[in-house]
């Protein structure tokens, strides 16, 4: 099902001297089977905006419209939303509660109203999703490395079976090795037919994983489109303090000598082939 | 060494109730004003060595000589804690008071520093880490960055000779982590204080003077950011990352391409790759 | 944004009430409440009542500021009024209703101890206004400080109060993180009756409390890595000293003091 955000603006606070724009006239259509990246300074509305497709936050004025329900309209059932846009926040592993990994990935589908029997396969399909097997079913969260603690905490979300996950900064905090795996694991998640937007700070991954980059500065889209076109606008995200990966910039010095390299290539392997191709094996 | 600020020789460290030592057999030696990245994955034993420079370990077994002070001593915890700083990872659990100069007081205020001496070492400190104008702010009002560094003048205030920084940049965003690093580089060159800086970013070891990476409780490699980095597959296998230059160079090497050794930034391959071209 | 609540309810300002040490302040308080209940007649409380008066004009606290603080306490008030009125049977009868009967005596009682509630209110309010948490602490620190003669943790309570102070808005934060988290996980905080409603906070506390025991290792270790070994030996970068203004302000509120009890020996109601 697709998200539909037309003109949506929020503000913080309205009438007190803490008022601040969030969004300010964002619209964006989020499709089936995307890898959609959100990139921006802190500060320039992502949050907020992820909170809104999940209907944490009304959206008012403005609408965002889930597989063509208007999540603002009244006696609208929230839940149903909440299941269909899973919402894993930064830092997840703050939210487990429960005495056992079982107990609290079965958190969300017990509350969606499942049988037992349903929510018992729920979990142990949501835990393979993240590359855990049933011995962990009867561990304590509290027990697990905090890597560990993530996934648990993703698939609780994912137990709801959501047709969109939005991940907000999955990686954040994680040392290489574990995000690395995490990445490859949101990866399987997405070609398993998930749709998946992802906040992110990393460029890097950015140009990685998603095939489309929404760039968000002071609460408005400033680009939207394939990674490749983003990063054509080096100077545009300097200037919002973010920046290009590094093989970006590589290739933009290269053909700064006259090399001949194609404008637009930013993953790696592209990269590197090209380069082959250019200097040539010896 | 000539000037060895930091000297451990054989520490073993082991937590109450651990199966294992958290840190076995490390033995090193920072030289006076050295800036020096420590990486290793989750668990390799980094947090524990930090927490050995300062006391708030002490080892069982080894010797830590922080300028001259025995650390593994508990005695003389606070005259090691006097000469070594450290700033955590998480912004929040570090800052002790509700006003910005209050906190930066703190380890001053422990020490009895006279009233009127501490004023003037925390508007220093503060102004040091480009702080002062929020003096009288909240902290919980701040950016993760701007916390950070008010914990850095907190310690910078004691007047340390060496600060050791926890991986204080994992929990912020790309220009949290530009301002934290930003102000230990600048601390380290213009007032000559010895950085251990703890850390997952590559980008931040490569410009470090020194690269330490630990592996389960040891230290696996040592030497200069570029040495330790061109071990591209060693690297890897102890679960982290090499700058994506250096991978880049790796793999062209791997597919035949005769790239000199040591690539480490985005210049350096520019300018080889037309070196190459211009050859052939 | 829960971020933005303001700790206590300090109201920034630099009028003369501000300006006072916060050790002043504090003993005024003290001072104020024993003279509301020195009180024995109607002219003692106008006075007190002239005297808060004429401290909340001289602070520039707005007075709906004042009333507003009233407002949560205002029931406790009547009600206290009432029991007072309908339960004293002492005294002349004034008005009487099956088995009600309202005295001189207990419309008296009833009517000062509505009068002392106000009061006390409105001065602890003043206090709270004008102060701000840190200075609040200090004062106390300070003022218990001779108390650590007789092994009573001065320090600790102060920096204890402190600590809570610095962590409220962060928990609050963390707190609202985590309902939201939990929200959409599909967690509902609002419908169901009392006993629900109280199971359902279980998601939300559990988190909360682990990671206020994370927070509190921490923070430890950090105190502990800048130095920190209790109170002893310490100094304090802010130095609270005792100024004129100090010494006008207590003179006043002995004079307070000494009025009322000419008042109550002239019998004066």
């Amino acid at each position: 099902m697709s998200i539909e955000i037309r003109k949506l603006t929020h503000i913080y606070m309205p009438g007190t001297p803490f008022e601040a724009r969030a969004l300010d006239g964002v619209s964006l259509t989020i499709r089936d089977g995307e890898f959609v990246g959100v990139i921006g300074h802190t500060g320039s509305g992502k949050s907020t905006l992820i909170a809104h497709l999940n209907a944490l936050i009304r959206p008012e004025p403005g609408h965002v419209i889930v597989g063509g329900v208007d999540v603002g309209e009244k006696g609208q059932s929230l839940i149903e939303i909440r299941r269909e846009v899973g919402l894993v926040f930064q830092y997840p592993e703050y939210q487990l509660f429960e005495e056992t990994v079982e107990k609290d990935v079965g958190f969300g589908p017990r509350n969606l109203g499942l049988d037992e029997e349903t929510v018992k396969t729920r979990v142990r399909e949501a835990l393979l999703q993240v590359g855990m097997g049933p011995e962990i079913l009867d561990k304590s969260p509290f027990e697990l490395s905090g890597g560990q603690k993530r996934r648990v905490a993703i698939a609780g979300v994912l137990a709801m079976k959501p047709g969109t996950l939005v991940l907000d900064e999955p990686v954040a905090g994680l040392d290489p090795a574990g995000r690395e795996e995490l990445l490859k694991l949101i990866q399987g998640i997405h070609e398993s037919g998930v749709t998946v937007v992802m906040v992110t700070h990393s460029m890097d991954d950015a140009a990685r994983l998603c095939n489309r980059l929404v760039v968000l500065n002071h609460g408005r889209v400033a680009f939207d489109a394939p990674p490749g076109e983003v990063f054509r606008h080096e100077e545009e995200l300097r200037d919002m303090g973010l920046d290009v990966p590094e093989c970006v910039k590589l290739v933009k010095a290269l053909r700064a000598r006259g090399m001949h390299i194609e404008e637009g290539l930013y993953r790696m392997e592209d990269v590197r082939a090209a380069i082959e191709r250019e200097v040539g094996k010896c | 060494m000539a000037d060895a600020i930091i000297r451990a020789e054989d520490v073993e460290f082991r937590y109450e109730g651990a199966q294992e030592d958290a840190v076995s057999g490390v033995s090193l030696q920072v030289e006076r004003g050295e800036f020096v990245a420590v990486l290793g994955r989750n668990g390799s034993g980094k947090s524990t060595l930090a927490k050995l420079l300062n006391a708030l370990n002490i080892p069982q077994k080894g010797e830590i000589w922080i300028d001259g002070i025995a650390a593994h001593e508990e005695k003389n915890s606070l005259e090691v804690r006097k000469k070594c700083g450290m700033v955590f990872q998480n912004p929040d659990n570090q800052i002790v008071a509700t006003v910005v100069e209050e906190d930066c007081a703190f380890g001053l205020e422990n020490l009895g520093v006279p009233p009127g001496e501490i004023r003037r070492r925390v508007d220093e400190a503060l102004a040091a880490v480009g702080m002062g104008e929020y003096a009288e702010a909240a902290p919980h009002m701040l950016s993760g960055g701007q916390k950070q560094r008010v914990a850095v003048a907190g310690v910078l205030a004691m007047r340390p000779e060496i600060i050791v920084f926890d991986e204080s940049t994992a929990m912020l965003d790309p220009s949290g982590r530009r301002e934290v690093f930003g102000v230990a580089q600048e601390l380290n060159r213009r007032d000559g204080i010895t950085i251990v800086w703890i850390t997952h970013f590559m980008d931040e070891a490569l410009r470090a003077g020194r690269v330490l990476v630990m592996d389960a409780g040891k230290i696996a490699l040592e030497g200069a950011p570029r040495d330790v980095f061109e071990k591209t597959e060693e690297i890897r296998r102890m679960g982290l990352d090499v700058p994506p230059m250096a991978q880049l160079a790796a793999q062209l090497r791997l597919d035949g391409v005769p790239l000199r050794a040591g690539i480490m930034t985005v210049e350096e391959m520019a300018v080889e790759l037309c070196r190459l071209k211009s050859a052939n | 944004m829960l971020k933005n609540i303001t700790i206590g309810q300090y109201f920034p300002g630099n009028s003369f009430v501000h300006r006072l040490d916060p050790r002043t302040k504090l003993l005024l308080t003290v001072a104020l409440i024993v003279a509301v209940f020195l009180c024995d007649g109607f002219l003692g409380f106008v006075a007190v009542f002239a005297y808060v008066l004429l401290a909340a004009r001289m602070s520039k606290i707005k007075p709906r500021f004042l009333i507003r603080g009233l407002k949560p306490v205002a029931y406790i008030v009547l009600i206290t009024f009432l029991l007072n009125i309908f339960f004293q049977s002492e005294g002349e009868p004034l008005f009487s209703w099956k088995f009600i009967t309202v005295t001189d005596m207990g419309l008296k009682r009833a009517a000062f101890l509505a009068v002392r509630l106000v009061l006390l209110i409105t001065a602890s309010q003043l206090l709270t206004l004008t102060t701000s948490a840190i200075s609040l602490t200090d004062g106390m620190e300070s003022l218990m400080r001779p108390l650590t003669r007789f092994r009573f943790p001065a320090h600790e309570i102060a920096m204890m109060m402190s600590i809570a102070l610095r962590f409220i808005p962060t928990l609050m934060e963390e707190a609202d993180k985590i309902m939201k988290a939990q929200m959409a996980r599909g967690a509902d905080f609002e419908s169901g009756n009392l006993f629900k409603r109280a199971k359902a906070m279980v998601p939300l506390l559990v988190p909360l409390f682990v990671s206020a025991f994370r927070r509190a290792d921490e923070l430890a270790m950090a105190m502990e890595a800048r130095c920190y070994h209790g109170g002893e030996g310490r100094t304090r970068m802010r130095q609270l000293r005792y100024g004129k203004n100090d010494l006008y302000a207590g003179l006043s509120l002995l004079g307070l003091i000494a009025v009322i009890v000419l008042f109550n020996a002239l019998g004066v109601f």
